[in-house]
C-alpha cells in the first residue's frame, strides 16, 4: 500500500507538471493532451483528464478558448495563462532540483 | 433489425440503438453521480459529454455509418474509462489526507440506507465494524429487553449518526477500497480554499436541528415501511386463517351433505328442516342449500387469495356464472321455506276420551312403555308372528320414522270429575288451511296402554308414514278420582307438566326407587310425602291438646 500511494503520488505530481508543459506548447485540445499523455505512459483515460483540467482551469493557471470543428461540437483549446507560465517556470525550477535530488541519491546509493 | 433512439449530445443529434443507448445512458449517469459533489460537475460532464459526442461523430464519419451500436459505445468508454478508472486517479490524491493510516482501511459510520429494518442504523455499525449485521441487530434485540435500554440508544444513534446518502458516503461506510470520498474530500478542500470558504465536511457541521428534522423524516419513512412490512405479514396470517376456515367449513359442508345423501331417503326426512320440505323436492332442497352455502364460501376465498396474495383466481365470466347460480340456488331455498312456512299458517287441534279402569286400590302406575309398537306394515314387514313369537322389541329414543325431536307429548295428571279415571288424549297440528292441520292432526295416532293398575305411555306420537313434520303434538291429561295414589316412573319425568317430579323426589329420603308417589287432591296432584308431613304436625298438635 505504501508504495503503491508514493508511486501514485509521485505520478499525481508528475502529471499536473507533464499537463501544464504540454500546454505550455501552444493551444491544445483535449484528446490530443491525451495522445501526448498516452505516449508518456502517464495517463491511460480521457476521462481522469477532464476534472483536472477543470481545476488547473479553475485555479488560473489555464483558459481556453472555443474553437468551431469540422465535425461535431466546438472544441476547448487550452492555453496557459499568465500565471500558468509562472506556476510552470517554478515547477521546470523545482523539477530540476528534485531530479537532480534524485540522481544524487541513486548515484550515491550506486557508488556504495 | 433494431430499434433506434434519437438522442441530443449538447445540439448534435445521434441516432443510437437502444441497447447501446441504454449504456450510455448508465455510464453518463454514473459519471454524473461520481463528480456529484464536485463544484465543477456541470463543466466536468458537459466536457466529457461534448467529448463522447466528437467521438461518436468520428466514428460514423469515419465508418460512413448512421447509427451508433453497442459496440461504438463500449469502446468511446473504453476510451474516456470507467467511473471506477477515474476512482483510482483521485484516490492517489486522497492519499495525501490517509497516508498516515493506510494501512487500515479507512471507514466511517453511517446509517446504511440498503440495508435497514429500523433505521439501517445496526447494519451501519455493523459495516463500521467488518461484522455481519445479524449479530449487531440480535444485541440490539436483546437490549431492547432490559427496560428498552436499547430503544433509546438506538433512537439517539439514528439521530446522532448521519445517513449515508452518496455512493462515496456508502464506499466509506463499508471501508471499501474504491475511496471516492477521498476524492471529494480533496477535490472540495482545494475548490473551497481557492473559494475561500471551507464547505467541507457538511455533513459534520450540520446544526443539530437539521439532524432532527432529518431524523424526524426518516423516522416516519421507515416507521411507514416499517409498519407496512408488518401489516403486510399480518395480513398474510390473517388471510390465510380465513382461508383455512372457508376450507374447513367447505370440508364440513360436503361431508354433512354426503352423509344426508348416503343416509338417503330414510333418516334425512325426520331432521328438521328437510322433514318441513315435501320429499320429492328434498334433493333440490339440499342441492341448492348445499350452493347456497358453498359458494359464499368459494367468493371468500377467492376474494382472500386475491386481496391477500395478489392473485388473479377466477374469470369474470365465470364469477357471474357463479353469482347467478347463487342466486337461483338461493331463491330455490326461500322458496321452499317459504312454502313451507305457510303450511304452518293455521292451527287444528281435536280431543278423544280413553277410559281407564278403575283399580281395586286406587293406585296407578304410571311408565313409559318401552315396548316397540309396531305399525301393521312393519310388522309383516318384519314378520314378527314367525320370527320375533314370544319376544319383545324394545323402543329406543333412536327411533326412526318420528316427527321432530321436539316437546311434541305432554302428560298432565288432574281430578276427575266423576269416579270414572279417563285419558283426554288431546291432538293439534298445524296446516296451509284449518282443514289441513285438521286432517295432519287427524292422522297423528299415539299408543297408550293399560295394564292393570299400570298406564303406559309411548314414547312417541306417530304421524302418517308419508305425512311431513307440521309440528303435531298431543297433550294427554290424565283425570284420575279424588285421593287416587300416583306413581310415576322417573323416565316419564321429560313428559310431565304441572309437577315437579324432582321435587317430590327428594323429599321422600326413605325411597329408594326411581318413583315419586303423588295423591290426587281437590286442587290437583300432590307431592305424597307433603301430605303426610301436614298430616303429622297436626296430630301432634292433637297430642298437645
Amino acid at each position: 500500500m505504501i508504495v503503491e500511494n508514493t508511486q501514485t503520488q509521485m505520478r499525481k505530481g508528475i502529471l499536473e507538471y507533464c499537463i501544464l508543459s504540454i500546454i505550455a506548447k501552444g493551444e491544445i485540445y483535449a484528446s490530443d493532451i491525451i495522445a501526448e499523455l498516452r505516449k508518456a505512459q502517464l495517463l491511460v483515460v480521457e476521462g481522469t483528464l477532464y476534472p483536472l483540467l477543470t481545476r488547473l482551469k479553475n485555479n488560473g493557471l489555464l483558459m481556453y478558448s472555443w474553437v468551431e470543428s469540422t465535425s461535431g461540437p466546438p472544441r476547448k483549446y487550452y492555453s496557459l495563462s499568465e500565471d500558468g507560465k509562472k506556476v510552470l517556470e517554478q515547477l521546470d525550477t523545482t523539477w530540476q532540483e528534485l531530479a537532480f535530488a534524485v540522481q544524487t541519491s541513486i548515484d550515491g546509493r550506486k557508488s556504495l | 433489425m433494431n430499434k433506434t433512439i434519437i438522442i441530443n449530445i449538447n445540439g448534435i443529434v445521434f441516432h443510437i440503438e437502444e441497447d447501446a443507448y441504454e449504456i450510455l445512458k448508465n455510464y453518463m449517469t454514473e459519471v454524473k453521480r461520481h463528480f456529484f459533489d464536485s463544484a465543477d460537475s456541470l463543466e466536468i460532464t458537459t466536457d466529457i459529454e461534448n467529448r463522447i459526442a466528437e467521438l461518436f461523430n468520428d466514428i460514423l464519419m469515419k465508418e460512413n455509418r448512421q447509427v451508433i451500436v453497442e459496440q461504438d459505445v463500449n469502446n468511446v468508454i473504453a476510451q474516456m474509462g470507467s467511473v471506477e478508472d477515474f476512482g483510482t486517479q483521485d484516490e492517489e490524491q486522497e492519499s495525501h489526507f490517509s497516508a498516515t493510516y493506510t494501512d487500515m482501511p479507512h471507514r466511517r459510520l453511517f446509517r446504511d440506507p440498503d440495508d435497514y429494518l429500523v433505521g439501517g442504523v445496526c447494519s451501519g455499525i455493523a459495516s463500521y465494524f467488518d461484522v455481519p449485521p445479524v449479530w449487531v441487530r440480535l444485541a440490539f434485540a436483546i437490549t431492547f429487553l432490559f427496560a428498552g435500554t436499547g430503544f433509546f440508544l438506538y433512537v439517539i444513534l439514528w439521530i446522532i449518526i448521519p445517513k449515508a446518502i452518496t455512493r462515496a458516503d456508502r464506499m466509506v461506510m463499508r471501508g471499501e477500497k474504491l475511496d471516492l470520498q477521498g476524492f471529494k474530500r480533496n477535490f472540495e478542500a482545494e475548490v473551497s480554499a481557492l473559494g475561500g470558504k471551507i464547505s467541507d465536511f457538511q455533513h459534520e457541521a450540520r446544526p443539530f436541528i437539521y439532524k432532527t428534522r432529518d431524523f424526524v423524516g426518516d423516522f416516519f419513512h421507515h416507521l411507514g415501511r416499517f409498519i407496512q412490512a408488518l401489516g403486510k405479514v399480518f395480513v398474510k396470517i390473517f388471510g390465510l386463517a380465513i382461508l383455512l376456515a372457508c376450507v374447513g367449513f367447505t370440508i364440513a359442508l360436503i361431508v354433512t351433505v354426503l352423509t344426508f345423501l348416503a343416509y338417503g331417503d330414510i333418516h334425512i326426512y325426520t331432521l328438521f328442516p328437510f322433514n318441513v320440505v315435501n320429499r320429492e323436492y328434498n334433493t333440490i332442497f339440499l342441492l341448492s342449500g348445499f350452493i347456497t352455502l358453498f359458494i359464499p364460501l368459494l367468493a371468500i376465498a377467492l376474494a382472500t387469495i386475491r386481496l391477500v396474495f395478489g392473485r388473479e383466481t377466477i374469470g369474470r365470466s365465470l364469477g357471474s356464472t357463479l353469482l347467478v347460480v347463487w342466486i337461483a340456488s338461493v331463491s330455490i331455498v326461500i322458496y321452499y321455506a317459504a312454502k313451507a312456512t305457510a303450511e304452518f299458517k293455521s292451527f287444528a287441534s281435536f280431543s278423544q276420551n280413553v277410559n281407564i279402569k278403575p283399580t281395586a286400590n286406587h293406585t296407578y302406575y304410571l311408565k313409559l312403555n318401552d315396548v316397540k309398537y309396531l305399525t301393521r306394515e312393519d310388522s309383516a314387514k318384519l314378520d314378527i308372528k314367525d320370527k320375533f313369537y314370544g319376544k319383545t322389541i324394545l323402543s329406543t329414543d333412536e327411533d326412526v320414522n318420528l316427527p321432530a325431536p321436539f316437546d311434541n307429548i305432554t302428560i298432565e295428571i288432574e281430578k276427575a270429575d266423576v269416579s270414572q279415571p279417563v285419558l283426554t288424549e288431546e291432538f293439534s297440528s298445524r296446516g296451509g288451511t284449518y282443514e289441513d292441520a285438521l286432517l295432519v292432526a287427524r292422522d297423528i295416532s299415539y299408543n297408550f296402554v293399560q295394564q292393570d293398575s299400570v298406564l303406559k305411555f309411548d314414547r312417541q306420537l306417530r304421524i302418517g308414514d308419508k305425512q311431513l313434520w307440521r309440528d303435531q303434538e298431543v297433550h294427554l291429561h290424565v283425570k284420575l278420582p279424588l285421593n287416587s295414589n300416583v306413581v310415576i316412573d322417573q323416565n316419564l319425568d321429560r313428559y310431565l307438566r304441572g309437577f315437579d317430579y324432582w321435587a317430590c323426589k327428594d323429599k321422600d329420603k326413605s325411597n329408594k326407587t326411581y318413583t315419586a308417589t303423588f295423591i290426587v287432591t281437590p286442587t290437583g296432584l300432590q307431592c305424597k310425602a307433603d301430605t303426610i308431613k301436614v298430616l303429622n304436625t297436626d296430630s301432634t298438635k292433637v297430642d298437645n291438646q
